[in-house]
């Protein structure tokens, strides 16, 4: 199977000298196309450190990483920027979107921006507003709508350009459990019928359940990871709380 | 705790946001108190011979700055109350009550208008001295301006601002009453409702302007406040009726084009310009107001300090001019004029003259002081009037008028821009009246005005002229042509002490260097007023867009994750900008234009005028696309902070 992400030792130290925190240590991290992986870890282990160096937001202090058989260390400005236009698809826990735009032009904002024509265009905003059943708002503006509308707008956003690879941050966080279990419903249909490869971190048991793989990480280290393999997600679900307790991460995140 | 102290740490804490508003309240003070100043200031009173005159036009500018002020503080009031509903809200629902939080929104805005009047104050002082230092100059006084606090200056200043930081206080005290709490929490949050377009305000904004338009092309009446309200409740209507439905007619319709709407990241512009066109609408109008105000004060000013000598020549045509009556007065002041060598005469003329009374009701212009039936008018025969061509313009005139028929040459003091061409004038002589008619009318005066004698002057036939001197009999003015009539200060001077009482006695140079001086305070007053207009706008702008970009920046940096290029955003940062700089500066220049024209009336194509105001123009909007470069590297600076 074709590799999508390959992380190689990657580090990143935070601050200047006499107070430095180093948030990553030395991640190896390998995710193949098609995958549903969660990253799990108690509050501060890098998780979301992780998630902006592979998002290309933040720079890793040293190591490798290639997406798509593109290696993203020292592009410059400009060709971050075509790369995560044209690669990358995002979802983030306060959802991202433009305020001034109505659902459906911050959902083809990826498009326009890779310059399609207008009919497919159009095309492709529909299909994916039919994927996520939010055909009916495709013309309300942000504040208009429900929380769980507009983290399905997001992901509707994330995946319209067909990226190689999709970042989720806690798609979860700000959702009531109905909304949360739609959406990731839709993400595991992606993944499992379109091939779509996603990264998400979650501090979320449940969420997790419904990945194919979890890494957890504990203080910017890789600490263990399990696979779902043929298990059930209620199976697959207890384990990730049994891992989460040996970590220790404090119950609340559990709960 | 007191109220007093939350208050003041209220203020401390939050120093950043509250800059804006509390430098354009400093503003506002420093140019009012500069400008009071100014009007104080007791060197300048003895440089200006005229200045009981003067003083009232003082008083009109300060009156104009007043309002302005006032509505430049409230303007930054509105903005800076729009951006602390939340922090307002946020008290309420702590449970401080409603009374607590308007006074202290109360004291707040006192203590900072307290600060601004005094620190204004202290800089007014130093800008005044500036300024009385330039007007001066302008005057070509060599008065010394010494540092000064004006006690008068600073009582009038403290006085207007107690008034406006009052009313803003009282406002501010109101605002929790005004608005329920969820209001106050959603007010920056929610876009404004997009209105939809209407032909009806399109429409509405056109009658509006055209109307205003209309007004200005109308002779003026006795009711001119009237018009001059109708004309200014008419242009600020339609101008933001024009703005509101045109800034929308633009945008629907770039939105309608799908293909160019959905490219890169053009819709983020669009729809952010709509997302705020309500408010975009009220200052691009204001913006629009202001720029004209501007450009029509700079190019009044600017006009006639340029055309001082065109006016002065039309004013004095002749180098020196006296009635010939008193022999040895003619005797002496020949003597002068020819013994000044380095002036030589180019022309020397003794002008018959005769004086009739005569109806005028058949012209419109009815010089002051007279009823339009019995006007001192003055009649000079075709042959004379060639002759005082061929002296003035160094080529003989070629003038031809029989009988009944007359020219008119425009008095001086006549404004009205109107045609005298085939109107009548009746002469009251003892045999009879005589009529007759006007066949061509002259802008080119031949006479020196003075403000002593009747200024009305009627060409006519030879045969006629002759046929009236068996009645009436002429008088002769005497008049002079020298070279470089610019320069004779002594012999103007000498001719001045003489004793001239009754002898009408007027001279270039006198006239010109009057015209010069009232010119100079023109400039210096409308270029004053223009600069605080043009800071006004660009501080407006320019403070628009950078409340907007703060609000904008989470926008941009959802995009910069999108992966929109740092250069994508840098163009729509601009495009915005230019829309939102531009059409308001097309149409201030428009509407100054107009009101040029209605002042200057139908003379806008000569040279004289065209000159002062494409300069004007061309100044201006170099400015303003400095503002513009300025604003666009903020907003972006802003952006990525």
């Amino acid at each position: 199977m074709k590799t999508i992400v390959e992380a190689k030792r990657v580090k990143k130290i935070y601050g200047v000298k006499g107070n430095v925190f180093t948030a990553l240590e030395e991640i190896d991290l390998t995710v193949c196309e098609g995958e549903f992986v969660g990253i799990m870890g108690p509050s501060g282990a890098g998780k979301s450190t992780l998630l902006n160096v592979l998002a290309t937001i933040d720079a890793p202090t040293s190591g490798d990483i290639v997406i798509d058989g593109t290696s993203i260390i020292n592009m410059n400005e400009e060709k971050l920027s075509a790369f995560r236009r044209n690669n990358l698809g995002f979802i983030f826990q306060d959802y991202n979107l433009l305020d001034t735009l109505t659902v459906k032009e911050n959902i083809l904002l990826p498009l326009a921006l890779a310059k399609m024509d207008v009919t497919e265009l159009e095309r492709r905003v529909e299909a994916v507003a039919d994927k996520f059943g939010i055909r009916t708002i495709l013309d309300k503006y942000p504040y208009q709508i429900s929380g769980g509308q507009k983290q399905r707008t997001a992901a509707s956003r994330a995946i319209v350009s067909e990226p190689s690879l999709i970042l989720a941050d806690e798609p979860t966080g700000a959702l009531d459990s109905k909304s949360a279990t739609d959406l990731l419903e839709s993400l595991k249909n992606l993944s499992e019928q379109d091939k779509a490869t996603i990264l998400m971190v979650t501090h979320d048991a449940y969420a997790a359940s419904y990945c194919g793989r979890v890494l957890f990480i504990k203080d910017g280290k890789l600490f263990t990871e399990i696979v779902k393999g043929n298990e059930t997600r209620k199976e697959f679900f207890n384990k990730v709380l049994a891992v989460l307790s040996a970590i220790g991460g404090g119950a609340h995140d559990i709960i | 705790m007191t109220l007093f102290s939350v208050t003041k740490k209220n203020i401390q804490g939050n120093f950043k946001n509250y800059l804006i508003y509390f430098l354009s309240m400093i503003f506002s003070v420093v140019i009012y108190y500069t400008f009071v100043a100014l009007q104080y200031n007791e060197e300048i009173q003895t440089s200006i011979q005229s200045w009981k005159m003067l003083q009232s036009v003082f008083v009109e500018a300060s009156i104009i700055l007043i309002l302005f002020v006032a509505v430049f503080i409230l303007y930054s009031n509105s903005f800076f109350t729009k951006k602390r509903k939340k922090e307002v809200g946020l008290y309420s629902l702590l449970g401080v009550r409603k009374k607590t939080v308007g006074k202290m929104l109360f004291y707040e805005n006192l203590i900072m208008g307290a600060i601004a009047v005094i620190i204004g104050i202290f800089f007014g002082t130093i800008l005044s001295k500036l300024f009385a230092m330039m007007l001066l100059k302008l005057l070509s006084s060599t008065v010394n301006v010494s540092f000064s606090f004006s006690i008068d200056a600073i009582i009038n200043t403290m006085i207007v601002f107690t008034i406006i930081i009052l009313f803003t206080s009282f406002q501010a005290y109101r605002l929790i009453y005004r608005f329920k709490l969820i209001e106050l929490f959603r007010a920056e949050k929610e876009g404004e409702q997009v209105p939809k377009a209407s032909i009806i305000g399109a429409g509405m904004a056109v009658a509006l302007l055209v109307f205003s338009y209309w007004i200005v092309f109308h002779p003026i009446t006795d009711q001119s406040l009237v018009q001059l309200s109708l004309f200014l409740v008419g242009m600020v209507c339609g101008t933001y009726l024009l703005f509101r439905s045109l800034i929308l007619f633009l945008l629907r319709a770039s939105q309608k084009n799908k293909a160019s709407y959905y490219r890169s990241i053009n819709f983020i512009g669009i729809s952010q310009l709509l997302y705020r066109i309500k408010g975009n609408a009220r200052t691009l109008t204001m913006i629009a107001l202001l720029s004209a105000v501007t450009l029509c004060a700079i190019s009044i000013g600017y006009s006639s300090y340029y055309n001082v000598e065109e006016k002065t020549k039309n004013m004095s045509p002749f180098s020196y001019m006296f009635v010939s009556k008193d022999a040895n007065f003619n005797h002496q002041a020949k003597g002068i004029i020819m013994g000044d060598k380095e002036h030589p005469v180019q022309a020397s003329l003794d002008i018959p003259v005769i004086q009739v009374k005569g109806d005028l009701s058949d012209l419109k212009y009815v010089p002051y002081g007279h009823s339009a039936d019995s006007v001192p008018t003055k009649l000079i025969s075709v042959s004379t009037y060639n002759q005082i061509m061929e002296a003035l313009n160094k080529k003989k005139g070629n003038l031809h008028l029989k009988g009944e028929l007359a020219a008119a040459i425009r008095p001086w003091q006549d404004n009205t821009n109107s045609d005298y061409i085939g109107h009548e004038v009746k002469l009251q002589l003892s045999k009879g009246n005589r009529t007759v008619k006007l066949e061509k009318m002259f802008e080119k005066r031949i006479v020196n005005w003075t403000a002593s004698a009747p200024d009305i002057y009627i060409v006519v036939s030879d045969s006629l002229f002759a046929d009236m001197t068996k009645q009436v009999k002429p008088f002769f003015y005497s008049a002079y042509k020298v070279k470089n009539e610019k320069m004779t200060k002594e012999t103007s001077a000498k001719l001045m002490n003489l004793n001239a009482k009754d002898l009408e006695l007027s001279t270039f140079y006198t006239a010109y260097t009057e015209e010069l001086q009232s010119s100079g305070i023109d400039i210096f007053l409308l270029g004053f007023l223009g600069l605080v207009f043009l800071a006004a706008t660009g501080s407006i702008i320019y403070f628009k867009q950078l409340t907007e970009a703060h609000e904008d920046k989470n926008r941009y940096n959802i995009l910069r994750k999108i992966g929109v290029s740092k250069r994508e955003i840098f163009t729509t940062i601009a495009q915005q900008t230019l829309f939102v700089f531009l059409l308001p500066l097309v149409i201030g220049i428009l509407h100054s234009i107009v009101i040029l024209k209605a002042i200057f009336g139908v003379n806008l194509a000569e040279k004289s005028i065209i000159i002062p105001i494409f300069t004007a123009i061309v100044a201006y909007v170099i400015i303003y696309l400095g503002y513009y470069l300025l604003t666009v590297r903020s907003s972006n600076k802003i952006v990525y902070k």
